[in-house]
């Protein structure tokens, strides 16, 4: 792994660790996607009696955060931030039925797909990830996706936020179908619509009446975020 | 449990401006070859045949006495000397193939020839513009940060001779100055001048001082290599003649770079022009061969066109690109080190300045020079040294000593594991293979902005000329001084007071 040269620190005992400090060492293990120690952390804190939404926010999510920050500066390369999610997914998967059964609100859930006559999911991936990394639940649709199948997904996963992309011209208009036809069922009001492609740009986004057009992987999440806190603000 | 790193600390901990290391650079491509040996043959034959019938007008006395010694023909009236093509071709035969220069800093010091590559810094220009104080003329503070961002760009291999000129110096004493600034404050390979005697025993001597040597030991391992321009066409002037002459006594190297502009000072045709570049640089070259039986030596090149509705030269156009070629293939017939130039003539630092210099670049690289001078710097056809094009050249160096590395192809690199693994539509992100790789798989750029347009945008939607602005200041700021030897800083100081006692206007 690239980071082994700079182990010269030895190791650490995570257990010996006191609260603050094993949340400092749990955030520089996210960042350098240590998913092991991620879960050793996160199971070390239910053990001290943490309740698992204060292990999420103050151990995870704001551990990803610095990911997150890192990454939209170029600071981070992609398989960092792939290795650091996947360690963040490692202590969701912990957390997640804890969470669940003690009704604790979750960050957020998102169904994602490539729109319809198009094939390109690398961009797509990405935010995908990211957004794990952030703590949100994300149902992926895949590629070539239509109409139908997001709506169908929309009733049965109930996600707080849709988010649709496309790499071509000829497929981006697909996104005003999808919404419109949510706007005919009366369901559009329920859900925060995020587009995202390369060919996309803000105006765009206002045009077809999606919430955000975000430009990156990064500014997905921070967008997500802050969409999500606002609705829930309002609600 | 193995622990563990703090990538975030290291990172970012990172120098703010990312360069590569330094590395002597080796050329690994089969150079272009724009002519046939055939062709090549008939050029130099030309050059032979006007060398013989015509010759060159030496305006030096003590070089025509020379050359005639060594049996060339010398009219002592018209200064004309005739070459006979067995004294070339036996003289030229005896420059070295490949040489070493020495720098201050042993790891600095750079072989030349064969496929080894090296860059160099801009020289010559009387101006030097940025874009916070526009076009002027330089100031001795001037060419001293010039100097130290020569020393700080990894990629620059050589400084070539302070970059533009101290208008603020008297011209006679000025080379004392700057041979001063350049001991100080480089400890990589520099130029010094080699225009007039005094200019270059000058040198000579400061580097006597500072390497600790004497003219043997200097001889033994030269630091120097200057350029020495003949007046084309076919005139090698005294200053130049007395340059050569000094230089290749003392065992440093000459770089004979007729300044060949077709359409002016040469014929409009490439294959004329090339000739009379060729004739030019063998008739200089056989001198220094008399001078100093074996001394190191280069062949340069410098022909190209001017603009004939205004007779003004041009840098950077087809015609040179394909002349550099050609010239790497004259300069490998002779079997002797070959010099190209990073040229264009734009007037500021813009798309023009970057494509025209991309062609040269490309002539240099591919003509395979193992000096490219100019490499960094070099603004409106030569006359303006520009900080933002040192450092847009810089990253465009940096662009070809990676594209100089030769794609490795093997079981590791053939990545089939991996393509089977990831499979149709999957991505490579999160595979072994990528993430044993990715750190250091790909060029990562200096001035580049690869951000997206709303980000880039965001962030002031700042331009390339703009962006190298910012480093070369940032470069300044983290300019790391080479400490001299006190008494060896003395001793040159010492040196640069005594020669100025005297002088007209010195002392400034």
């Amino acid at each position: 792994m690239p980071n082994e040269e700079t182990d010269e620190q030895g190791e650490i005992i995570l257990s010996d660790l006191p609260d603050d400090e094993l949340v400092k060492q749990m955030h520089d293990d996210l960042y350098d996607g240590l998913a092991e120690e991620v879960k050793e952390g996160t199971n070390i804190l239910l053990e001290r009696g943490w309740k698992a939404d204060k292990v999420l926010n103050e151990a995870l999510v704001s551990g990803m955060t610095i990911v997150g920050i890192d990454f939209r500066d170029g600071i981070l390369f992609v398989p960092e931030v792939l290795l650091a999610a996947n360690s963040m997914k490692a202590g969701m998967a912990i957390l997640r039925p804890i969470l669940v059964s003690t009704g604790a609100k979750p960050v957020g859930k998102m169904v994602i797909g490539t729109v319809k006559g198009d094939i390109h999911d690398i961009g797509k991936n990405l935010v995908g990830m990211m957004m794990e990394g952030a703590g949100f639940e994300v149902i992926n649709l895949g590629i070539n996706t239509s109409v139908e199948k997001y709506l169908e997904a929309l009733k049965e996963h109930r996600p707080d936020i849709l988010g649709m992309s496309a790499l071509l011209t000829t497929t981006m208009p697909y996104m005003k179908v999808v919404i419109d036809m949510m706007k005919e069922e009366g369901i559009r009001s329920e859900y925060i619509v995020m587009v995202g492609g390369a060919p996309l740009n803000e105006e765009f986004g206002k045009e077809i009446g999606a919430d955000a057009y975000c430009r990156d992987a990064a500014t997905a999440v921070e967008t997500a975020k802050r969409l999500v806190a606002e609705r829930r603000a309002t609600a | 449990m193995v622990r563990r790193s703090a990538r975030s600390r290291n990172r970012r901990q990172e120098p703010a401006v990312k360069q590569l290391p330094w590395r002597q650079l080796v050329n690994p491509y089969s150079p272009i070859e724009v002519l046939s040996t055939d062709q090549i043959e008939a050029i130099h034959q030309s050059s032979l045949v006007l060398l013989e019938r015509t010759g060159m007008r030496v305006l030096h006395e003590e070089a025509r006495k020379i050359l005639k010694a060594a049996g060339a023909d010398v009219d002592p009236t018209t200064k004309m000397v005739r070459f006979d093509r067995g004294l070339v071709e036996e003289k030229v035969a005896l420059v070295p193939s490949e040489f070493t220069l020495r720098a201050r800093n042993p790891e600095r010091d750079i072989t030349l020839g064969g496929n080894r590559i090296a860059f160099c810094t801009v020289s010559g220009p009387a101006y030097c513009t940025d874009l916070d104080r526009g076009r002027r003329t330089g100031t001795f503070a001037d060419t001293c940060d010039f100097l130290r961002l020569a020393q700080s760009l990894n990629i620059i291999h050589q400084e070539g001779g302070w970059g533009f000129e101290p208008q603020d110096l008297p011209p006679e004493t000025r080379h004392l100055d700057m041979y001063q600034a350049q001991c100080r404050l480089l400890d990589k390979t520099w130029q010094p001048w080699a225009l007039g005697r005094e200019r270059s025993v000058d040198a000579i001597e400061m580097a006597c001082i500072a390497f600790g040597t004497d003219r043997e030991g200097l001889a033994k391992r030269p630091p120097f290599l200057t350029v020495v321009n003949t007046n084309t066409p076919l005139q090698l002037d005294i200053p130049m003649a007395e340059g050569l002459i000094e230089y290749a006594q003392a065992g440093q190297v000459v770089c004979v770079t007729p300044f060949t502009l077709a359409g002016a000072m040469g014929p409009v045709t490439l294959a004329g022009t090339l000739s009379l570049q060729n004739a030019e640089a063998l008739a200089v070259l056989t001198l220094i061969q008399i001078v100093n039986p074996g001394a190191p030596a280069m062949y340069g090149a410098f022909t190209s066109n001017v603009d004939m509705k205004s007779g003004s030269p041009a840098f950077g156009t087809p015609e040179y690109t394909k002349a550099a070629l050609a010239s790497g293939q004259l300069a490998r017939r002779h079997g002797i080190p070959f010099r190209s130039s990073n040229t264009n003539t734009s007037n500021t630092v813009d798309a023009q300045a970057v494509y025209e210099s991309a062609m040269s670049l490309w002539g240099a690289i591919m003509g395979h020079a193992n000096l490219v001078y100019h490499a960094a710097g070099w603004l409106e056809g030569g006359l303006t040294a520009s900080f933002e094009k040192l450092i847009v050249d810089a990253e465009m160096l940096q662009m070809m000593a990676e594209y100089m590395k030769p794609i490795e192809v093997s079981e590791d690199t053939l990545a089939l594991e991996a393509i089977e693994e990831v499979g149709p539509g999957g991505h490579f992100f999160g595979s072994p293979h990528t993430l044993e790789r990715y750190e250091t798989a790909f060029y990562s750029p200096m001035l580049s902005d690869w951000r997206n347009y709303e980000t880039w945008k965001e962030a002031g939607s700042i331009d390339t000329t703009t962006r190298a602005n910012k480093i070369w200041k940032r470069l300044l700021e983290e300019y790391q001084p080479v400490p001299l030897d006190p008494a060896v800083d003395e001793a040159l100081a010492a040196y640069v007071a005594k020669r100025k006692e005297g002088m007209p206007a010195a002392g400034k």
